[in-house]
């Protein structure tokens, strides 16, 4: 449905949402990060946060399950899904949003997950869009996005001025306006055009660009032991930070917490992983398929820009910009992907 | 809870068997699950191991699928979670989910001729496809083994195998000369060219270390078999099973479940990153 919403009537649309947990970007150490707030911390001016609202959903430590010995020394295991407990993310950039919609795609298929799930359908995004780029690397319109995107989300608000043009996608979205239909009014066919022209105009503004990017899966193809990356990840120092802030990355590591020796009890954790760490492949022989920095890259970039591309036909790759923005050494996906493209 | 693909089934011990000691030990292991859930496999499917406190480990099932009661695991000690398998004893509990993985296309290879051709730790992933073949004898042609090890201490499945001569041509080698050593000495892929197995309506599965996998391929190859006669196994570090935690894959191949079944035509085609 589509709405308009009054910015003197959004604190009162909020605080009926605030009767489920809130997360919204809000300052914290300097940064914009989301964070569960109360119904008068919610704003929608904000650059981007520095980290994807990813961790709601998948947080970067987790718990699978729990295990203990009992008195005849042998192991009992307990289940720990996540929390019945519902919530919104509000204030999602769009490009965030499709992160996770590339996420459902592969905590889905075949081996559903039942600790994502369990989180995923208890939240409703609530996107606000990008009238201006939130951050001087953005390139969402590289990567089939645009700053109004609505990939992935429940609802999204575009910042008309003195209103608010609301629409929702999902059922999930419409019982956000239902709660509070007295708040909102059909738009008006003016309204309606100036959200299409603002929506185009938003389109021109982005400040970078990679041009051509269908050309680049099948060129990856060819370039596997090209010396580009040897090239690129020269000055790479392995910190991992680019996936770590990236919105689509999901690879992860499970391990044994143990909290008592005798008897034995620990936990089964879940937490983040990263392809840029050389103990991510390395076989217990000692044997690394990934076994220098070039390959790692190589990895990143291919995961990203073909075997994500053969496997779901989407670039796992949203164009925020903050592994370009957060890169201690300067390593720029784009560049990157422009000597891919233009090798010959 | 049965749904949650990451919560593993409590799987007793009931066997141990020490087969290799020393700084490279091989045990096998015989389980059985405690609760009435357990699943069954396909020549070639691996299954996840729980040692509860050190974590999880992937390991191909050894046993034939025609087997119903118990699964085997024959098991090198190189890890943390391989080495306190090691210490456990027969009754201990351990976790096992899966299976995994693809499997050997048994049923396209009916009639013909089947070389197996194992090195170290490489025969257990073998081990379930020959059984499950040699049960079915008259639905293939002649099979046959290549084996070899390190040194003839190194020997897995020692009595089998002895067993296995009454059934079938086994060629087995050690890597350097020993006393009392009657059968081959030098490596499988040189093994393999001595005895020159023709690839007229064969098959010939290999597995074992990577170096020794890739020149027994060679070595087939100059023998006349083509791509799609020879088929082996993969191995890349996994931790979820499922193609989710990414760091498995050769290329868009997650091998914990697009493989680790691969003719070498298959294999060809993925970059050569394993």
């Amino acid at each position: 449905m589509e709405k308009i919403l009054t910015k003197k009537s959004f604190p009162n649309w909020i605080a009926k949402l605030a009767t489920v947990q809130i997360y919204a970007p809000v300052v914290k150490d300097d940064l914009w990060s989301y964070e569960v707030v109360d119904a008068a911390g919610i704003t929608t001016e904000y650059t981007n946060a520095i980290q994807s609202p990813k961790k709601i959903i998948f947080p970067q430590r987790e718990l699978f399950l729990e295990f203990s010995h009992n008195d005849n020394g042998s192991p009992e295991i307990r289940e720990l899904l996540p929390e019945d407990k519902e919530s919104i993310i509000f204030g999602i950039r769009p490009c965030d949003a499709k992160g996770v919609s590339h996420m459902d795609k592969v905590f889905g298929g075949d081996f559903e997950d039942s600790y994502y799930w369990k989180r995923r359908n208890q939240v409703t995004l609530v996107g606000v869009g990008c009238n201006t780029p939130p951050s001087p690397n953005c390139f969402c319109t590289s990567v089939d996005g645009s700053p109004f995107s609505h990939e992935g989300l429940d609802v999204l608000l575009t910042d008309m001025g003195d209103n608010y043009y609301v629409q929702t996608f999902t059922k999930k979205g419409d019982k956000l306006v239902n709660m509070s239909k007295g708040l909102f009014a059909a738009p008006k066919p003016k309204e309606k055009a100036d959200l299409e022209s603002l929506h185009k105009d938003a389109e021109t503004k982005l400040p970078r660009h990679l041009k051509d990017t269908k050309k680049i899966p099948p060129k990856l193809k060819g370039l596997f032991d090209s010396e580009i990356w040897d090239d690129e990840s020269m000055s790479c120092i392995r910190c991992g930070i680019c996936t770590y802030l990236c919105p689509t990355c999901h690879c992860f590591d499970i391990s044994d917490e143990i909290t008592s020796h005798s008897p034995l009890e620990g936990k089964r954790v879940r937490t983040w992983d990263n392809c840029q760490f050389p103990d991510f492949t390395m076989h217990s022989s000692g044997h690394n398929p990934r076994p220098d920095k070039a390959s790692r890259l190589r990895q990143r970039i291919m995961h990203k820009f073909q075997y994500f591309v053969e496997i779901y036909n989407n670039y796992q790759c949203v164009g925020c910009g903050r592994c370009i923005s957060k890169c201690p050494v300067g390593i720029d996906i784009i560049q990157v992907l422009e000597k891919v493209r233009d090798h010959v | 809870m049965s749904d949650n693909v990451y919560i593993p089934k409590l799987s007793k011990i009931f066997e141990i068997k020490e087969e290799v000691t020393g700084a490279r030990a091989i045990k096998t292991f015989r389980t059985q699950f405690v609760e009435n859930n357990g699943f069954s496999h396909k020549c070639g499917q691996c299954a996840m191991l729980s040692v509860f406190g050190k974590g999880e480990s992937m390991i191909s099932i050894s046993s034939t699928p025609l087997v119903k009661d118990y699964l085997q695991f024959s098991i090198l000690k190189t890890g943390r979670v391989t080495s306190a398998l090691h210490e456990m004893q027969e009754g201990d509990v351990i976790g096992v989910r899966g299976p995994y993985g693809n499997n050997f296309p048994l049923e396209k290879w009916k009639g013909k001729n089947l070389i197996f051709i194992g090195g170290g730790i490489g025969l257990a992933p073998i081990w379930s496809v020959l059984q499950t073949a040699l049960a079915k004898k008259a639905d293939y042609g002649k099979l046959s083994l290549f084996y070899g090890s390190r040194t003839s201490q190194d020997i897995v499945y020692k009595e089998d195998l002895k067993e296995l001569k009454n059934d079938i041509t086994v060629h087995l080698s050690i890597d350097q000369k020993e006393k009392e050593w009657e059968e081959y000495v030098g490596f499988v892929p040189l093994n393999v060219l001595d005895k020159k197995p023709s690839p007229k309506n064969a098959v010939a599965i290999t597995c074992g270390p990577p170096i020794m996998i890739k020149f027994v391929i060679q070595n087939l190859e100059a023998l006349g078999f083509k791509d799609d006669q020879i088929y082996t196994t993969v191995e890349n570090k996994m931790k979820c099973g499922i193609g989710k935690c990414g760091r498995c894959n050769i290329g868009m191949h997650y091998v914990c479940k697009d493989g680790p079944v691969y003719s070498w035509a298959e294999l060809k085609k993925l970059p050569q990153e394993y």
